[in-house]
């Protein structure tokens, strides 16, 4: 890894100082290919994502795989993570362009300003991507922008970036993709300076940062490389097995989740029906093994004991509509959420008792909360207080 | 050149979109997204990109040529995965009321991570001067200018 000359170090670098044959369109267009493939997973399974929290008459979202938001939402983390390397690789092999001289004359000096404007809206949009997802996943919130809402905007953006720049570049990247990674027809002018590492060599540590980020971090969600990823934010444990989003501490739910005072609410229209924990309890039982699935990307699934939400509708002859599930919690973005018909009569869509084969921890829902196949784990309801059907 | 310019197109109607919905989201919330955007780029040219340099100087200063490359590959994988365990390393996210919440020993694993490539590029150097390929790639003149 080559930079500017010893002294032009304390002065803006010019691009001919970058002597590297490393930084060639050779190593960007084949670095690119597999983080414009990070990109697209990243953004449709973001959108996935989306349509999910965010459920949508126009794309009403199956209840089968059951394991689906697992998937997608793994996929949206892991690639997002593998894209970190290949980025940072990216623009060391371009970053001599920063310094390019502008061309003579006015026409061509817009044109390339357009051009170095979509390039600095691809860098930042990319950039903060990763940066504010990755932070995410690790639930690290330092900034007062709303998250989810702006990481979805940007995604749109950094993808509308891309497009506008594989345009731009067709050329070149057809030109760096069907010569050969070390033909010196890819050299740029002054960048004949060999060293060490080799092209292929550059781009197999990239291959193998991308690959040891995905497996040092992905085991919160793949079970297999649970004991491998040690950069996991989560190590799988937790009451019952299965680690905890948000703590009933934090959702100051305790002193209701506990009280002997608790009834769940079943409303429609004008007919409720309350119930204890111990009617609960002495209702039929149904044992559905679901995932639970954040949109951090950690997953784990486990063996859910319960009620089944279409038989509670039923002891109020709700007839089959959207269900508002709330939880105890007296604010929060989550308190309350919305369950789709077709995922309220499906059989495997329970009232959560117990988690494993013990009793549901306060932490993961006590004394009952929602488990519905393939929906994030945000909409899981915990700490149901009522379900109500409006007529 | 019309598949350019549809890509091309394509590309500008959905980025603006994604600034539609940006700025949807109101003016304070454009201004802290505007800080981070920014301080990304930042970041990035005015600090990683030149600290890059500096370590790939230093490491050819004080590296024998036949370690250079192993030590190329080695710094690059360090480099970028220890970027990624950033967050998890200062368990910036860390919360009293949840101990299920980022859990592990990641100084250990950070050690271990140290440990490999180290590994790695004591391997590779070794197979290098077995195989003699060393020879071959220093051999080249590099052109006055500090490399690696």
């Amino acid at each position: 890894m080559n930079g500017p000359g010893r002294s032009s170090i304390a002065r803006i670098p010019r691009e001919e100082h970058f002597t590297s044959r490393l930084r060639s369109p050779a190593v960007s267009a084949r670095i690119g290919v597999w983080l414009g493939i990070c990109f697209l997973v990243a953004f449709v399974t973001g959108l996935v994502s989306h349509v999910t929290q965010s459920p949508s008459p126009w794309f009403p979202l199956p209840t089968r795989p059951s394991w689906g938001y697992r998937v997608t939402q793994g996929l949206h983390v892991v690639s997002g993570t593998a894209a970190i390397p290949l980025l940072l690789v990216k623009l060391w092999s371009v970053f001599p362009k920063l310094f390019a001289r502008l061309p003579q004359g006015r026409r061509n000096q817009a044109l390339v300003a357009v051009e170095r404007g979509t390039i600095a809206v691809l860098v930042a949009a990319s950039v903060f991507q990763v940066a504010s997802g990755l932070a995410n996943s690790a639930q690290w919130y330092p900034w007062d922008f709303r998250f989810r809402a702006t990481h979805f905007a940007l995604g749109w953006v950094a993808v509308g970036a891309l497009l506008v720049h594989v345009a731009v570049k067709l050329p070149v990247i057809r030109q760096a993709l069907t010569h050969g990674v070390d033909d010196p027809a890819l050299d740029r002018a002054s960048a004949t300076g060999s060293s060490g590492l080799t092209r292929r060599g550059l781009l197999h540590s990239t291959w193998v940062a991308a690959g040891a980020a995905v497996v040092l971090s992905a085991g919160s969600t793949v079970p297999l490389l649970r004991r491998v990823s040690v950069f996991g934010v989560r190590s799988g444990e937790g009451p019952a097995g299965i680690p905890i989003n948000k703590s009933a501490a934090a959702a100051g739910v305790v002193a209701a989740a506990l009280s002997p005072a608790y009834r769940l609410v079943v409303r429609f229209g004008g007919r409720t029906v309350e119930l204890t924990r111990k009617d609960l309890e002495a209702l039929p039982q149904t044992s559905a093994d679901l995932p639970i699935a954040c949109v951090e990307g950690w997953s784990a699934s486990g063996t859910w004991t319960g009620v089944r939400v279409s038989d509670l509708l039923a002891l109020v002859d709700a007839v089959d509509q959207d269900v508002q599930v709330v939880s105890l919690q007296q604010d929060g973005a989550f308190r309350q959420a919305t369950l789709p018909a077709h995922f309220a009569r499906d059989p495997l869509t329970l009232l959560a008792l117990r988690l494993n084969g013990a009793e549901l921890a306060i932490d993961h829902g006590y004394p009952a909360r929602l488990i519905a196949p393939n929906r994030p784990g945000v909409l899981q309801t915990k700490w149901v207080a009522r379900l109500e059907v409006t007529p | 050149m019309t598949g350019r310019a549809a890509l091309a197109s394509l590309g500008v109607v959905v980025g603006a979109y994604g600034a539609f919905r940006l700025l949807e989201l109101g003016w304070a919330n454009l201004t802290a997204t505007l800080v981070w955007l920014a301080g990304g780029v930042i970041i990035h040219d005015a600090v990683l990109a030149p600290a890059t340099i500096a370590v790939a100087a230093l490491a050819t200063a004080v590296l024998p040529p036949r370690l250079r490359a192993p030590a190329a590959g080695g710094l690059l994988v360090l480099g970028t995965v220890t970027l990624t365990a950033v967050p998890v390393l200062g368990r910036f996210g860390a919360r009293n009321d949840n101990p299920t919440l980022l859990d592990r020993d990641y100084t250990a694993g950070w050690l271990l991570l140290v440990t490999l490539v180290l590994a790695a590029v004591g391997s590779w150097s070794v197979l290098r001067q077995l195989t003699g390929r060393s020879q071959t790639h220093t051999s080249r003149p590099a052109n006055g200018v500090e490399e690696d």
